[in-house]
């Protein structure tokens, strides 16, 4: 997908001189042994000396010397130096300042100068000649250039190989994350460290984890359980519907979670019938209910044409028997209003080309036009009308909303939670957020495995989580003091989807997890007890990646707590703050 | 509490409906007992007079026509509806244009460019017989009005005689305008004092008069800095050979290095290539002012096809073999003409209806994000070559009063932390373009009714943009807000203050302007608080170097669509908010101080011998933000 054209640098400075950072007074005794930091479970497979991390592109001045490390997890580049020019707020603790983690490699392309070669590194090549230059197309738009130079040609090569190998691995299995958390399942008892790194303030290993630091130690519902449903049944007032366990097991079926919440008036036995005439066997689902008893549901198609009618009136039926007014239902059809995943993916690539691939200037001379022409905005736009108005008819028109789907398990993730995010001030908050993106992603079968295609099979990729992510930044963007999180929050979030090291975005099911965990383990030896499959770290317990000072980055210095927006007619109205002043 | 909701009200109103601000001083006034017979249908301001009135129907194009009356004045086209609105209408239009649930439209006449009858006396349809007017502030207004009578016909020539009074033999109104507030802006800038801010006269440079009664150069202020070295008689003669005697005069010294930005205008080379010793001669002087380079920096403003081009009506630049110690740049902005049909442009894809589904594309075909990208690019050169660079430079285009005082008041701005205060800004602005004679006159067009007039340009408006975009990207860098610098777009057309009036210093001092007008300035300082940005954080040797790339400009929606009720920003920036929360309540204490000392005086019947304006009574309450 990547052009073989000399890359540009990922970052240029506009500022006029570049500004002057202080590191050279900073002369803090340097450690002279250039050694990775491993996690648990971490190897180093191959290692080269006397690299050269290229910085710019029109000099080589801000160059790093260094030495290039490929382990089961990361690349890393190690180096004495300061890093010019570019310094984040943040720091990952899990990564280096010059880390890649394998599973953020998109492209893998090896130069011979001399020989005037190129070559696109696939797993298990093979290459003739030996590499002066390695070029690393990163997920996240990162452009990442190593010159060999000076460095002993074979172990080069060597590494260029074992990247290319260790970041396309053909079996889920394979990820890091099995290899650590069996680690941790092995060392268990070793309390002290945490991912080997002394934890600064202890965040608990899988499970819901912290919030984002700051005070704020609220766990984050995973609605793995019967009780966390019943609990957002309960906050959200939602009377006429309940926890239904019939998925226990995943007996019905392995793309739902074992929980779900169906309308009261509809019993077991009727669900596991009506189930087998649904794509995935994935029956209605329940989201939300907003407080004048419409709700929010998603749910495939019914493929069995015959029943289709008869299933369709029972389900709408009990529907409107779930709410207060008995009002009817609005069905919206998600395949035929919005973009389809195919489509998101095209103008995520046109998307990434632009800000990467061509040369500088001449993407700024038309840089409107071509952002336009990539249609990610326009798409971004299309699922933020689309909630809007779904949010209308929940909120004005009363009326309980259905989401359809082929699958219902890809556009109605976005769709569900834009709604829910626009309608319910939790949601807003970063816990709330995080559950949000539990239910109606991790738990409702979102497959970030292919979508995210960690495993390289490039044809079931496609970004829907971020344009989700994206389209949380752009009400951001336009309501600053509604949301608890920052944009710093998102871009971290987004940045933890590249990370394979937390269960939360690795798998296409919470079934998909159990099962090739409880493999793992077996293969393993690990004992599972009663635990259904291995418990992965959580994405939310941040203290695995940042610091409690860096966490404070999170957090939205304009948010007010309690805040109501409404939202009419495809676009955002008004902002309504609370009345009153505190304290008066 | 109510009191504070409705006072929330109006202080959000302020972001949309720039006028709020003038209702507050009109509030004062008749405090003071100046104007108390203010009708309850149209504010006024001392010294506007009612015109006439009429029912006619306001076609707005957000929401259809609504049936209103509309009452002219002297100064003011205000129109109030007569309908109780729909709760639709009402929901679809912000609140804030409303008060008492009838639409206000109230617009200065001077921001009207053109009046024109639509519809004939035999067209048929709903409301297509009326006027359609265009303003120079990014919309139109459209009143259908009855064919019987002559309704139609008394409105459009009242409507032409106070809004081009020029053509009428009428004065602008700022000359009847009888405001009075508790500063004077017009002594906000003093060139002495501002001269020596930066250190001026030192061993280089002096204050000549020789300018004094305008006889070197007409459209140059009084007072100019120029080199020591070079004699009265030595800018005579540098006068000759540049366009109209607009000689290379200091704007700015660095405080440190000492490098200048000098402005002017073009050489007159011709096309026979003229020199001209005492020019050469005098950049040479400029250009050793500075020790520390050896070589003077030309910044042309043009396109360099242009400058060539102008060697033909006897114009041009520095050539090389004529200045040898001077490098000669070309920045490739455009000029008026193009800058006006880019605009126009914008106005097309924003007004009244905003081009949704092609808007990157149709707003990069209007080029003006493109241009505003060529300013501050020239500007920041200007800036890194003054600063980094240390050498002097010397700016100019063809007349050095568009494009020239665009780039150096910008680089000013950059470098100088001074002009980013309120009164500082003010100080760059009456400096470098009402002193140095940009033809605010000319360009906007001030009651004048001719609206193709080629001389007419956004040129000021671009400068402002420019000013915008740092604002957006050093957020805490600028004392100012974004209301501070569209109030001072709206009072360029309003013709309200004599501050934008005329179209050089001679022709304002033959005027009397600052005897017989109120300033701009008045009005903004001695309401400050209302234009204070609560980010500002002073940082007194920073350099501003804005990112100039089309991946950071944006379009300034907060003014360009701001008429548009479905467009504009949903919400102010929560903090600024706050921070007009806390004055509303503010001003609702002294209000209250005021009632009861009023109380208390009646009751004692021995009136205070302090007297207490709420300006005075400020001091005691003031919080600090």
């Amino acid at each position: 997908m990547f052009s073989l054209k000399p890359p540009k640098p990922t970052f240029r400075s506009y500022l006029l001189p570049p500004p002057q950072t202080d590191d050279k007074i900073n002369s803090e005794p340097k450690i002279k042994k250039l050694e990775p930091v491993l996690l648990p479970g971490e190897i180093v497979v191959n290692e080269v000396n006397f690299v050269r991390k290229c910085i710019a592109t029109d000099t080589s001045q801000y160059d790093l010397w260094g030495k290039l490390i490929c382990s089961n997890f990361k690349i890393s580049f190690i180096t004495d130096d300061p890093m010019p020019l570019q310094k984040f707020h943040y720091r990952n603790l899990l990564l280096g300042e010059h880390d890649v983690p394998l599973t953020c490699i998109e492209q893998i392309v090896t130069v011979n100068d001399h020989k005037r070669k190129q070559k696109v590194l696939g797993p298990n090549q093979k290459l003739k000649f030996n590499p002066t230059e390695l070029i690393i197309y990163c997920k996240d738009f990162r452009i990442v250039r190593f010159r060999f130079d000076e460095s002993g040609p074979e172990s080069a090569k060597k590494v260029c190989l074992a990247i290319a190998h260790y970041s396309q691995p053909t079996d889920l299995q394979l990820l890091f994350a099995f290899e650590y958390v069996g680690k941790k399942y092995h060392n268990s008892g070793d309390t002290n460290k945490i991912n080997g790194i002394p934890s600064g303030d202890g965040g608990g290993g899988g499970g819901g984890g912290n919030g984002a630091g700051g005070g704020s130690s609220q766990k984050t519902p995973l609605f793995e359980t019967y009780s966390d449903w019943d609990r957002e049944i309960k906050r959200t007032g939602a009377s006429g519907w309940r926890v239904c366990s019939i998925n226990e097991g995943y007996m019905i079926s392995t793309c739902l979670p074992e929980y779900i919440v169906v309308p009261s008036s509809l019993a077991d036995q009727d669900l596991k019938i009506f189930s087998h005439s649904f794509v995935g066997r994935r029956m209605p689902l329940w989201c939300w209910s907003h407080s004048n008893g419409s709700a929010l549901v998603r749910m495939a198609l019914i493929k069995d044409v015959l029943q289709q009618r008869k299933i369709d009136q029972r389900i709408c039926n009990a529907i409107t028997k779930s709410h207060p007014q008995r009002s009817d239902v609005y069905k919206s059809d998600l395949d035929k209003t919005l973009p389809n995943i195919q489509e998101v993916q095209a103008a995520f690539v046109k998307l990434k080309q632009l800000c990467v691939n061509e040369p500088f200037e001449e993407t700024e001379e038309k840089w409107l036009s071509s952002l336009e022409n990539t249609r990610w905005l326009e798409y971004v736009r299309a699922f933020l009308k689309h909630s809007a108005e779904l949010v209308y008819m929940l909120e004005s028109k009363h009326l309980s909303v259905v989401l359809q789907e082929e699958e219902g398990r890809d556009l109605s993730c976005c769709v569900a939670s834009l709604v829910q995010v626009m309608l319910d001030p939790y949601f807003r908050t970063i816990t709330g957020f995080q559950s949000l993106i539990q239910k109606e992603w991790v738990m409702a079968g979102y497959q970030f495995l292919d979508r995210c295609n960690h495993l390289k099979r490039s044809e079931k990729e496609s970004p829907l989580f971020l344009l989700f992510l994206d389209a949380t930044w752009q009400l951001l963007e336009q309501y600053p003091a509604a949301f608890e999180f920052s944009e710093t929050y998102l871009a971290v979030l987004y940045d933890s989807t590249r990370i394979s090291l937390f269960g939360t975005f690795l798998f296409n099911s919470p079934h998909q997890r159990v099962k090739q965990s409880t493999e793992f383990a077996i293969s393993k030896n690990i004992q599972l007890g009663d635990e259904k499959g291995l418990k992965f770290p959580s994405v939310w317990d941040w203290s695995l990646q940042f610091t409690a000072k860096d966490r404070t980055l999170f957090h939205n210095p304009f948010y007010i707590g309690k805040s109501t927006p409404c939202i009419q007619n495809g676009s955002v109205k008004s902002f309504k703050r609370t009345k009153g002043i505190p304290g008066t | 509490m109510n009191l504070r909701v409705s006072r929330m009200a109006s202080a959000s109103t302020s972001k949309y409906n720039s006028h709020s601000l003038e209702n507050e001083s009109i509030k004062r006034t008749s405090r003071d007992g100046v104007n108390r017979d203010l009708t309850e249908a149209v504010p006024r301001l001392p010294g506007e007079t009612l015109i006439t009135d009429k029912e006619v129907i306001y076609i707005c194009p957000f929401n259809g026509p609504i049936k209103g009356r509309v009452y002219i004045t002297n100064y003011r086209l205000y129109l109030r509806s007569l309908e109780t609105l729909s709760s639709h209408w009402r929901f679809e239009v912000d609140t804030c244009l409303f008060q008492d649930s009838s639409l206000i439209l109230d617009v200065p006449l001077g921001v009207i460019s053109r009046i024109e009858k639509m519809g004939g006396a035999t067209s048929r349809g709903e409301n297509s017989y009326g006027l359609d007017i265009t303003c120079k502030d990014m919309r139109n207004l459209r009143f259908a009005l009855k064919q019987e009578g002559h309704s139609r016909r008394d409105m459009f020539e009242i409507l032409t005689r106070y809004a081009f009074p020029l053509a009428h033999s009428l004065p602008l109104f700022a000359f009847l305008n009888e405001e009075k507030f508790n500063v004077d802006g017009w002594t906000v800038y003093n060139p002495v004092e501002e001269y020596r801010r930066q250190g001026l006269p030192n061993h280089h440079w002096r204050i000549t008069f020789i300018n004094k009664c305008y006889e070197l150069c007409d459209t140059y202020p009084a007072l100019l800095v120029v080199p020591y070295r070079a004699s009265d008689d030595d800018l005579r003669r540098v006068a000759t050979f540049r366009s109209r005697n607009r000689i290379p005069v200091l704007s700015w010294i660095h405080p440190e290095n000492k490098t200048v930005i000098v402005r002017c205008s073009q050489p007159l080379v011709g096309m026979s290539g003229k020199r001209n010793k005492d020019d050469e001669k005098y950049l040479d002087v400029i250009r050793e002012t500075n020790k520390q380079i050896s070589k003077l920096t030309i910044y042309d403003a043009r396109p360099s096809v242009n400058a060539v081009a102008n060697k033909a009506t006897g114009g041009g630049y520095e050539s090389d073999d004529a200045y040898h110690n001077a490098e000669l740049f070309f920045l490739d902005i455009h000029n008026i003409h193009v800058m006006r049909e880019s605009l126009k442009k914008v106005k097309d894809i924003v007004y009244p209806n905003v081009e949704e589904s092609h808007w990157l594309s149709s707003l990069e075909s209007t080029h003006w994000l493109e241009h505003i990208k060529l300013v501050l690019t020239g500007a920041i050169q200007v800036a890194d070559k003054v600063s980094s660079g240390k050498s002097s430079v010397l700016v100019h285009c063809s007349d050095g009063w568009d494009r020239t005082a665009q780039l150096t008041s910008l680089a000013m701005l950059m470098l100088d932390s001074f002009y980013r205060s309120i009164e500082g800004f003010e100080i760059l602005v009456q400096k470098e373009w009402i002193s140095f004679g940009h033809k605010f006159a000319s360009r906007i067009g001030h009651g004048d009714k001719n609206h193709t007039d080629a001389d007419r340009s956004p040129i000021f408006l671009q400068f402002i943009d420019c000013v915008w975009q740092m604002s957006k990207q050093f957020p805490t860098a600028f004392e100012f807000n974004e209301q501070f610098l569209i109030i001072i777009l709206d009072h360029l057309y309003s013709c309200r203050f004599g501050t934008f009036l005329f179209n050089c210093e001679s022709a304002r001092e033959r005027q009397k302007v600052t005897e017989r007008t109120v300033s701009l300035w008045s009005l903004i300082n001695s309401n400050k608080e209302k234009f204070k940005n609560p980010f500002y954080t002073k940082e007194i040797n920073r350099v501003l170097y804005p990112v100039a790339s089309m991946r950071h400009l944006e379009l300034w929606v907060n003014y360009y669509i701001r008429w548009n009720p479905r467009i504009k920003q949903q919400q102010p920036n929560p903090v600024e908010q706050r921070y007009m929360e806390l004055l509303a309540l503010r001003d609702e204490y002294i209000k209250r101080l005021e009632e009861l000392q009023l109380a208390n005086s009646a009751k004692l019947s021995d009136p205070p011998t302090s007297p207490s304006s709420p300006s005075q009574m400020m001091p005691h309450v003031q919080t600090h933000f």
